[in-house]
């Protein structure tokens, strides 16, 4: 409970971080976008303005309409007037296609005025759509420019007359037209008056009389009259010309200062204009020609831009208000919110390096890519095109670039350094998890010393990286080929692939080639070793491995050196081995021969004794000398004979005749063949022995030599009346034969009773050979059972284990 | 009748030893301390058995015993001190009818020659008729009808549960009988405890028939399974 509550803790925490980040750099990036650049307050005022009519760009753009409509009604051109409708027309799509050519003498006024009085003014600021409107004259309307103008032939007083003449039509002409265009858009309505003479009008709505009453809807008026203006916004009167000056501060750009006086033709002019609280989009649609044209439509597009910046705003500073708060937030619980972010880097850590890096950049890539590819970015992909055109001379186009961008791009860029810091915060060392790392810790041959490890490594790097190489180029080859037309250049493609693929193969069959070599003689390299470690020694053979031909048959390959080591190894145990059998067999000889002489005085001794004790008459002591000489010249036969068996059943030279046998069965024969003697020995035999056979795999008269053995010398060292045990029991597997018997004589505690010669008295008076146990042992280990002896205080245990067969 | 026994051995002591012992018996002991004596003797006098040293100067006992095989038949007992069975089985394949070992047991050495020698006199010609109620196992021969065994041609005296057990192990020569079948079939009971009992009647006749009770040549334990009648290789 309390980790759950934990866990989820973290996770809000670090959601309200992570979304309260997001949401405070989204707008502060916004809001920068948008800064116009002076006052940031004012910048931030505007989020409570609603009223577009306050904007200085309403104020301009009704006091250039104002100079426009004074010009229209005295029939004057003016820079405003012809500008209003050249730019009007030229951003309300289509007036320019329809090519209405304008009449050539305005061309000559304007240059005229270019030339004679460098008014540069006049074609600041639209030099471009001056010149191309000058092209397309020259263009359409040669002919007619050439009656006119021409550096040769100056105009007479006569032609000047009529120019003017026609410039006057024109004019008249041109302010029809306008009006015609304009008169649609009910946003703004106008009446035009001059000398009490009503010329334009867009509406009946609007009161001419003096009044400065509005039509529903509109709740800005201005009246024009007598040179003044007069302004009434939502009922009440504004002060327009303040202390009568103008100057660069004052709000209204009208007539009516002192110092800007309306001439003698404007006071008989009057003009009226209401404005829409809330615009509305006017559209019109003519056929025949290029479809939809929008009107002018500029205070629509002011209120509702005005609007739109209103909005956009308040949501900017919504959000980094929530953004702010979320921090706040998450900042109160910082303790888990760094646990979340501890969290969040062993995360990282557990991602390659590469994935990061990659996923990091390729997340940028697509936002640049989207955004370039969008019309929103349109214009930025044609700079970026053109900066890399033209050289970098256009250093405002970073700036541009930078205002431009998406702040979705910065936020990506923002988290990507966040977690790039977050990563090198915590992971120690951030590059250690890396597919690169990885593959050289895999593919290292640091490590190695062998020079045939190192080579083994070296050849499987150069097969991955093969790998790697062919299919990089391969994938390359496919993107590229994809773009390629010709049936040319499909062929060296195709003939450049299968190249590449036959080296590929060619190289990754030498390279396996070679594994295979080393396979091969890995084989060879473990069956030698099994050979050895069966004992098979091949000692006559004692160099490098031949092939059937002469040749070495590892010579330049890898384990070339390993083999040799090993048949160095074999050699060298082939050897020991063989001095060992030697040695062995010495001995055995060596044995054989000392007992073939003991036994042949000892024939005679055994012989000329027996003989003395047939002889009668003979003295009571020295028939006791006889019987004494008796006695110990049959000791010493069965100790010459057993020390024969047991040095050749050590050596291993006994010959072994096995077969199954039944274990209990073995141990009854053994005490009935014994029985006699049992019976006349003052200890008694307590046999618990299995009816079931126990069957097990031994050298029957082996067996029966160690059990006589064991039961001798339990017979001989056992306490008077007491008991023998003999115990045959199944524990697993084994077979276990056990025969305990207290020893009448103490035992000495370290001593090894299966040791050749020891006896448990030192003395050695009785007629055993001291071989008793220790041939018990060597048979039993030469039948391939286990020995055991146990001594515990007066107990004399021995153990006899075999492996059962299972039937 | 002269039973001349010729004693050929390099260890004076070892000839005499044996001179006396075979002399307490009644025979004529011949005395030769080399290979090449022996064939001279053996050339010279009318000799029934041979007892032969192996190890011995100037010629040794195994290849004296195959010279003397090119001429005669009569018996060869070799004597050696090499006791291992590689040892005997080489001497019985070059022609010797028995091997005895070093140290000897005097009595054993003494009822071979004797076992040797009268079956080279008396049953060399009973041999020739092969009865078919007859069984024949090196020195045993069984008269099925009689019930009767004879060991070197002299009946053994056996007891009627000991017959019985001979009867059985004689009709199946090399066959391994466990004790319980053995008591089975010759008590006709169920087998309770068999092994000693039956161990008991094999130990009595083994003494009875066997040269060396101790070393049976012919009824044989073996062991952790069962009891036989070992087969003999040599019938003569």
């Amino acid at each position: 409970m309390d980790t759950k509550w934990k866990n989820r803790k973290k996770i809000i925490s670090f959601t309200a971080f992570f979304v309260g980040a997001s949401l405070t750099l989204l707008s502060v990036v916004e809001l920068l976008q948008k800064w116009p650049g002076g006052n940031p307050v004012d910048y931030l005022k505007q989020a409570q303005q609603d009223d577009y009519q306050l904007s200085r760009r309403f104020r301009s753009y009704i006091g250039d309409r104002l100079a426009t409509f004074l010009a229209m009604s005295t029939n004057s051109f003016a820079d405003e007037y012809y500008g209003d409708y050249y730019y009007d027309n030229y951003y309300s799509y289509g007036y320019m296609d329809s090519q209405e050519a304008l009449p050539p003498q305005l061309w000559e006024e304007r240059l005229l005025a270019v030339q004679e009085e460098g008014a540069v003014s006049a074609v600041e600021g639209w030099d471009t759509g001056w010149e191309n409107y000058l092209n397309r004259a020259w263009e359409y309307d040669m002919e007619d420019w050439e009656n006119y103008s021409s550096p040769d032939r100056p105009l007479t007083e006569e032609q000047k007359e009529e120019l003017i003449q026609k410039y006057e039509e024109w004019k008249k002409d041109v302010a029809q037209k306008y009006h015609e265009s304009i008169k649609a858009d009910q946003n703004l309505l106008y009446a035009i008056l001059h000398d009490g003479e009503l010329l334009y009008s867009n509406s009946d709505l609007l009161k001419t009389d003096g009044s400065m009453e509005t039509p529903e809807g509109y709740n800005f008026f201005l009246r024009y009259e007598n040179g003044q203006v007069r302004i009434s916004k939502d009922g009440a009167e504004l002060d327009v010309y303040g202390d009568g000056f103008y100057r660069a501060d004052s709000q209204w750009y009208v007539p009516g200062y002192r110092n800007f006086q309306a001439d003698e033709e404007m006071m008989k002019s009057v003009v009226c204009i209401a404005v829409a609280e809330e615009p509305i989009l006017y559209s019109e649609i003519s056929y025949g020609q290029s479809g939809y044209r929008q009107l002018d439509n500029a205070l629509y597009w002011m209120w509702n831009n005005s609007r739109e910046r209103q909005m956009g705003l308040r949501r900017d500073l919504c959000c980094l208000a929530a953004g702010m708060a979320l921090l706040f937030l998450s900042l109160l619980n910082r303790k888990s919110l760094r646990e979340a972010i501890r969290s969040l880097a062993g995360l990282q850590g557990k991602i390659w390096l590469e994935l990061r890096v990659l996923f990091f950049f390729a997340l940028i890539l697509f936002l640049l890519v989207s955004y370039v590819r969008s019309d929103y970015g349109y214009g930025l992909w044609q700079e970026l095109i053109w900066q890399y055109e033209c050289g970098a001379e256009y250093g405002y186009l970073t700036e541009q670039l930078l205002s431009d961008l998406p702040a979705c791009l910065w936020l990506t860029v923002f988290w990507g350094a966040w977690l790039a810091v977050n990563d090198f915060r915590y992971n120690k060392k951030p590059w250690k998890n890396s597919l690169a790392r990885k593959l050289y810790a895999a593919f290292t041959a640091k490590e190695l010393r062998l020079p045939l490890a190192r080579k083994a490594a070296h050849r499987s790097t150069a097969a991955f990286a093969l790998a790697g190489v062919y299919v990089l180029l391969m994938l390359s080859e496919a993107l590229l080929l994809g773009h390629q037309r010709g049936l040319g250049a499909r062929w060296s493609f195709t003939v450049l692939v299968l190249l590449e693929t036959g080296g590929f193969f060619l190289a990754e069959y030498l390279l396996c080639l070679k594994n295979m070599e080393t396979a091969r003689d890995m084989e060879a390299l473990s069956r030698r070793v099994e050979d050895i470690r069966n004992g098979n020694f091949d000692t006559k053979d004692c160099t490098v491995p031949h092939r059937e031909d002469g040749t070495p048959s590892l010579a330049g390959h890898d384990l070339e050196q390993i083999m040799a080591q090993l048949e160095d190894i074999r050699c060298g145990m082939a050897r020991a081995v063989d001095d060992q059998m030697k040695s062995e067999r010495m001995k055995v000889e060596l044995i054989a021969n000392v007992s073939h002489d003991i036994k042949t005085p000892l024939t005679s001794i055994i012989s000329y004794v027996q003989f003395l004790k047939e002889e009668e008459g003979l003295p009571e002591h020295v028939r006791d000398y006889v019987k004494i000489l008796d006695e110990k010249s049959q000791r010493l036969k069965n100790m010459v004979q057993d020390v024969f068996a047991v040095s050749k059943a050590a050596s291993g030279e006994l010959p072994m005749h096995m077969e199954e046998l039944d274990f209990g069965k073995l141990l009854r024969q053994t005490l009935a063949d014994m029985g006699e003697q049992i019976e006349h020995s003052p200890v008694t035999f307590r046999t618990e022995i299995p009816d079931i056979p126990v069957m097990i795999l031994a050298d029957g008269q082996r067996m029966y030599r160690v059990f006589q053995n064991l039961f001798q010398n339990a017979l001989q060292y056992s306490l008077a009346g007491s008991r023998v045990y003999v115990t045959l029991r199944r524990d697993g597997n084994l077979a276990v034969a056990s025969v305990k018997n207290a020893s009448q004589s103490e035992l000495a505690e370290d001593m090894n009773f299966a040791e050749r010669f020891t006896r448990g008295d030192q003395s050695r008076t009785d007629g055993g050979s001291g071989l008793g146990l220790s041939i018990a042992q060597s048979f039993t280990e030469a039948c391939g059972g286990k020995f055991g002896l146990e001594t515990n205080a007066d107990l004399f245990v021995v153990t006899i284990s075999f492996v059962t067969l299972e039937i | 009748m002269c039973d001349c026994v010729l004693v050929v051995d390099d260890d004076r002591e070892i000839v005499k030893a044996i001179g006396i012992l075979l002399e307490g018996e009644g025979y004529q002991v011949l005395k030769a301390y080399d290979g090449l004596q022996a064939l001279d003797i053996l050339a010279s006098r009318p000799v029934r058995l041979v007892l032969i040293d192996v190890m011995m100067p100037r010629l040794d006992g195994l290849s004296a015993v195959m010279r003397i095989r090119e001429k005669l038949n009569i018996p060869i007992i070799v004597l050696s001190a090499k006791s291992e069975d590689t040892d005997k089985v080489l001497g019985l394949s070059m022609g010797a009818d028995d091997y005895v070992a070093k140290p000897y047991n005097p009595n054993e050495l003494a009822a071979r020659v004797k076992s040797q020698l009268r079956r080279y006199t008396l049953l060399g010609d009973i041999h020739a008729g092969n009865n078919v109620d007859e069984i024949k196992n090196g020195r045993l021969l069984y008269r099925t009808e009689e019930k009767t065994l004879y060991a070197d041609g002299e009946p053994v005296k056996l007891t009627a549960t000991e017959t019985k057990i001979v009867d059985l192990l004689m009709h199946n020569l090399g066959r391994v009988f466990p004790a319980e079948e053995i008591y089975r079939r010759v008590w006709e009971e169920d087998a309770y405890a068999s092994e000693n009992t039956v161990m008991v009647h094999i130990r009595r006749i083994r003494e009875k028939l066997e040269l060396n009770p101790k070393e049976p040549e012919y009824l044989k334990v073996v062991w952790g399974i069962g009891y036989k009648m070992e087969k003999q290789e040599k019938n003569h």
